[in-house]
């Protein structure tokens, strides 16, 4: 189903779904913009091309996140229920993020109720991308700038207007009442999502790759690529699929609350023994490599990585994913 | 290419060649037009890799604890780093005759943000030319005026020339300007305390803990930081202002005397939160009250780590 949406009219929209739901959209905070929660419509800044600097999937894996509280001998909920949400202005790599981490945190044998709740109460309207950025590489990974999987509504920008391509029920009760697109909007999207795809540089192929980082896991390589590395956390927090999360007891609040954590950090594999499996940068940039690029291939058949071009641009040192996917592929053993 | 760059290369094939380092640690082109990357040379055709530009961002002397101590290390020193090298020595990090420091004085750091502020996400290419940064975008050309696009600690640097370096390949540039350099910690000193406070609260609200940061920092190399530590554990660990708050103050505190002004913790925070205000008002008190600099001298330990038996505090006795 495709509806048409004159720009003008956004305001009027976003403010009809204030009165159902929190609407989130990037707000600029300085140089950068952030997913807010919106009290006028005006904050959503849909124009800003770039990617939000602080990932969307904070809104689902919150990067501290109080778990529950103790009383006395009970336990108590936090009392934060989500009520319904919209998403709006998320592009097509953080939201295929989303639906690769539903793989890991609701589609298994265990379902994380914390992740499962915030995804039932929202729907996406994401927005593509007709002007991707140069860091970006979502063509790269199995994925595109137009990239609907886990969209409740698409929105393609026709300059005027938004063609929204509505994909679920819950896009519908967003969209219903909007007229529908001619096929001639209709038309003129198919052409600004092809273009899009089209300006896309390719920086490396997958093909063989999982196979090919296997065969890496002892070699040297590793170690030449990590030289650099600062082991920092940006890559990864900044990463709109890595979701690793470390549970703390807050015993002066009586609180057990999750923060996000990262494979790059020494202390994440720090065992209570005194060992670390993965002692040095040079393991723990293996496995931030392997979990996206083979492991969660084989958990999932997809990659672990969308493409959003994130911890390449804000690598303190300039440590390219896309390099480092490019050398390991040229990579021969002396 | 400039004619750094080339006596760079130079240097470091000869250095490889007679063998007198086992690695020369300096920048190569990165991947993105504004950014190099830190390169690790270990044979001398190898060293055409190298290059030298305002885009090196990093102070290089970061990656020196990160060597075992009885490696040789060639190190490209600017102003900055050959400072820290200097600290890193006097707090017993690797021994000076393991080290070679190739000099190099620095007319500072392009800030890539400051660039991308007016041009947008999207460059294309970056060079310098003489006094001009020249960045092609999807737009076409822009120019800009290389003092206007300096990273803030570079604009105020003091010391541009190297110190106690081996070699110094380029010629001296003119020293700081003192007034300038503290005038910024003069003007917050001056506004009251809640809005200094507000500074600091918006700052630090940004944070993530990502600890960038601390792992840009040529002087932060504990084994354990205090915020890693979970027996006992000594912060709070969500990004609550009490988290974030007490990383900034006690990262700040632990510089105390041995911050060298480098501004890298800044360039590589990825929320662009500044924090080098805290640090330089803790500079600005060691040169009032102690009379120390870091670096000035090779031997002068920070005030906060020497004591002596003759220390007229009995605390220390």
């Amino acid at each position: 189903m495709y509806k048409i949406l004159p720009k003008a009219d956004l305001p009027r929209l976003i403010e009809k779904w204030m009165e159902q739901a929190t609407v989130y959209a990037p707000v600029r905070q300085g140089d950068f913009t952030k997913f807010e929660p919106l009290s006028d419509p005006a904050q959503a800044d849909l124009y800003y091309a770039a990617n939000t600097r602080y990932p969307p999937k904070s809104l689902f894996l919150p990067q501290s996140e109080v778990m529950f509280r103790v009383k006395g001998s009970e336990f108590e909920p936090t009392g934060d229920e989500v009520s319904s949400r919209v998403v709006l202005g998320i592009h097509a790599c953080d939201t295929r993020a989303l639906q690769l981490l539903d793989g890991v945190f609701v589609d298994r044998d265990y379902q994380d109720p914390y992740w499962a709740r915030k995804r039932e109460q929202t729907t996406l309207v994401v927005l593509g991308c007709a002007n991707p950025c140069e860091t970006c590489f979502c063509t790269s990974v199995g994925s595109g700038p137009f990239d609907k999987r886990g969209a409740d509504v698409m929105l393609i920008d026709l300059g005027n207007e938004y063609v929204a391509d509505v994909r679920s029920e819950k896009g519908q009760v967003l969209f219903d009442h909007l007229p529908d697109a001619s096929q001639e909007q209709i038309d003129a999207s198919r052409q600004v999502q092809a273009a899009a795809a089209a300006k896309m540089k390719k920086p490396f192929e997958t093909e063989g790759l999982k196979d090919k980082l296997y065969n890496l896991f002892e070699s040297g390589f590793w170690a030449t690529i990590q030289q650099s590395c600062l082991g920092c956390g940006v890559c990864t927090f900044l990463c709109p699929t890595c979701y690793c999360f470390d549970i703390v007891d807050e015993v002066q609040r009586n609180e057990r609350v999750r923060n996000w954590d990262t494979c790059m950090f020494r202390i994440y594999s720090q065992e209570a023994s005194g060992h670390n499996p993965r002692p040095t940068n040079t393991e723990r940039t293996r496995q931030r490599i392997m979990h996206k690029y083979a492991y969660f291939v084989d958990l999932f058949n997809e990659i672990g990585c969308t493409g959003c071009g994130r911890c390449v641009r804000y690598c303190p040192v300039n440590l390219d994913i896309r390099q480092i996917i490019r050398s390991a592929q040229a990579w021969e053993e002396s | 290419m400039n004619s750094l760059t080339l006596a760079i290369r130079q240097e470091a094939a000869r250095l490889l060649e007679e063998k007198i380092v086992d690695v020369v640690i300096g920048f190569e082109a990165g991947t993105l037009p504004l950014k190099a990357q830190p390169a690790f040379i270990t044979r001398k055709e190898e060293a055409e890799k190298l290059v030298f530009n305002g885009f090196c961002q990093n102070n290089l002397a970061a990656y020196l604890t990160r060597f075992p101590k009885e490696k040789r290390l060639g190190i490209i020193c600017r102003g900055c780093e050959s400072r820290a090298v200097r600290a890193l020595v006097i707090e017993h990090q690797h021994d000076r005759d393991k080290l070679y420091l190739i000099g190099v004085p620095c007319t500072g750091i392009i800030d890539w943000r400051k660039i991308e502020r007016r041009v947008g996400e999207n460059t294309l290419q970056a060079r310098e030319e003489g006094d001009e940064v020249i960045v092609t975008t999807r737009d076409g050309e822009h120019r800009f005026r290389r003092a206007d696009v300096l990273h803030d600690s570079c604009a105020r640097c003091l010391h541009p020339n190297p110190v106690g370096a081996d070699i110094v390949l380029g010629d001296p540039l003119p020293e700081g300007d003192p007034e300038r350099a503290w005038a910024p910690v003069l003007e917050f000193e001056a506004l009251p305390p809640e809005e200094r406070y507000a500074y600091f609260v918006q700052e630090t609200g940004r944070c993530i803990r990502c600890y960038a940061c601390r792992e840009a920092c040529p002087m932060c190399y504990c084994t354990e930081c205090f915020v890693d530590h979970t027996a006992p554990r000594w912060t709070e660990s969500m990004i609550t202002p009490g988290g974030t708050q007490a990383w900034h103050i006690v990262r700040a505190f632990h510089q105390a005397g041995r911050c060298v002004s480098c501004g890298a913790c800044e360039r590589a925070c990825p929320m662009d939160i500044k924090m080098t205000y805290l640090v330089d008002k803790l500079s600005y008190d060691m040169m009032q009250q102690y009379g120390f600099e870091v670096g000035a001298s090779d031997e002068k330990q920070p005030p906060f780590a020497a004591f002596t038996l003759d220390d007229r505090n009995r605390f220390v006795r």
